[in-house]
């Protein structure tokens, strides 16, 4: 597999918990997000992003709410719960840890 | 396009089997999400035809989102699983306790609990915990067909031939209802009377049902059919909690394995022809929904 890939498939639920947190969203408007905060880096068959938030609902980190909009169509908002802001956090501090640990082996062997 | 996210979505649909209510939910969801791809390819100069088959494309196989949405919804809680084996823990404690098997009270108590999980479960919009407790009321409606074949002269294939097609009529509609939600839950409804009936066949059935020498082979063999149940308890557990499908499945055939095992050890194989027919008529009816699953599986 990918490396790029398989660090996005271990990544997915901090990246959804830290867009969900930012503002309640639905399914589409997720995609399109990490696209353009990724400058496109992050691009993946869409389908697999529901699986990932129905997973994140059954564990309680974030809740679906069906909602109306102005135009009258309908659409799964998703908002991040107490539970889920406290994973993100904890995912949050692992990964910075990871990622300055990893900058510093890296310097170290590139100076 | 419409047809084309149509077919997706019936496709979709037809590969997820889990409740109706989150099924339809999620295809909802799915429905929303190509409409909005679909208007944006629109705004970027496409037309409707290529940008639904982009938007269809760009969700991906609908087959692959079932499987992972199923994966995400088809294990259940400890507290499913618990609520799911504790009819067969009922019953094995029932005949561990086999000294109590006239006492009315204990009788009660296992009934009385039954009925009200049921009828618990049927409004709490069918939870899967609910099936194994309904297999045990698929058991007294073949077992008043069996005692109805024990009426002396001739009286018993009378009432067996106004009743049996009745009662086939009931088990079969229940079986289907059940299967038009999922096949293994009817396998896994139908796993009580398989555990019951293969101890029927082998105890004797006929004029000697219920007799004294009936019972006393109940009490004899109380260890094994204890074995048998706790052996379906332990098999439930594992149906609710597990991921994949195909262990699923796999799960549920660890029950026919033991009880044929204890069955033959206790009866020493001597099940007269009756018998065997019960026992062969509950591995069918059991074997059934889990090969059609299988079938449909791969």
């Amino acid at each position: 597999m990918n490396y790029g890939r398989e660090l996005l498939k271990g990544n997915t639920d901090s990246l959804l918990l830290c867009l969900i947190s930012r503002e309640p969203t639905y399914g589409y408007q997720i995609v399109k997000e990490l696209e353009t905060r990724s400058n496109g880096y992050f691009q993946f068959k869409e389908g697999t992003l529901y699986p990932a938030l129905h997973r994140l609902e059954r564990d309680n980190l974030i809740t679906g709410k069906w909602q109306i909009l102005p135009n009258g169509q309908q659409r799964r908002y998703y908002y991040i719960t107490e539970k889920g802001q406290q994973v993100l956090a904890n995912k949050l501090a692992t990964w910075q840890d990871f990622a300055s640990a990893v900058k510093s082996v890296i310097q170290t062997e590139t100076t | 396009m419409v047809s084309s996210i149509s077919h997706y979505l019936n496709r979709f649909k037809a590969c997820l089997k889990i409740d109706h209510t989150i099924r339809d939910d999620v295809a909802e969801e799915l429905s929303t999400h190509l409409e909005d791809k679909i208007q944006e390819l629109e705004e970027n100069g496409l037309s409707k035809e290529e940008a639904g088959k982009i938007a269809v494309q760009s969700l991906g196989s609908p087959e692959l989102i079932a499987q992972q949405i199923y994966e995400t919804h088809a294990q259940g809680s400890w507290k499913e699983a618990l609520f799911s084996a504790l009819p067969h823990f009922l019953v094995a404690l029932l005949f561990a306790l086999y000294f109590y098997w006239h006492n009315l009270i204990w009788l009660s108590i296992v009934l009385i609990l039954t009925v009200g999980m049921a009828i618990y479960g049927w409004h709490r919009g069918k939870p899967i915990w609910l099936f194994p407790w309904l297999g045990y009321y698929l058991i007294p409606v073949v077992v008043t067909g069996i005692l109805l074949l024990s009426l002396p002269q001739g009286w018993g294939w009378i009432a067996a031939l106004i009743y049996i097609p009745l009662a086939l009529f009931v088990f079969i509609y229940i079986v289907r209802q059940t299967a038009r939600r999922d096949w293994l839950y009817a396998s896994l409804m139908l796993a009580p009377m398989l555990v019951i009936f293969s101890w029927f066949s082998s105890l004797g059935t006929g004029n000697r049902l219920l007799s004294s020498d009936w019972i006393a082979g109940l009490q004899t063999n109380a260890l094994w059919i204890v074995i048998s149940f706790i052996a379906l308890a332990g098999a439930t557990i594992a149906f609710i909690r597990l991921k994949p499908r195909r262990y699923k499945i796999l799960s549920l055939l660890i029950p026919p394995l033991v009880i044929l095992f204890s069955v033959t050890m206790a009866s020493r194989g001597n099940i007269d022809s009756r018998g065997w027919l019960i026992l062969l008529f509950s591995l069918f009816a059991f074997a059934t929904p889990v090969w059609m699953q299988a079938r449909a599986y791969q």
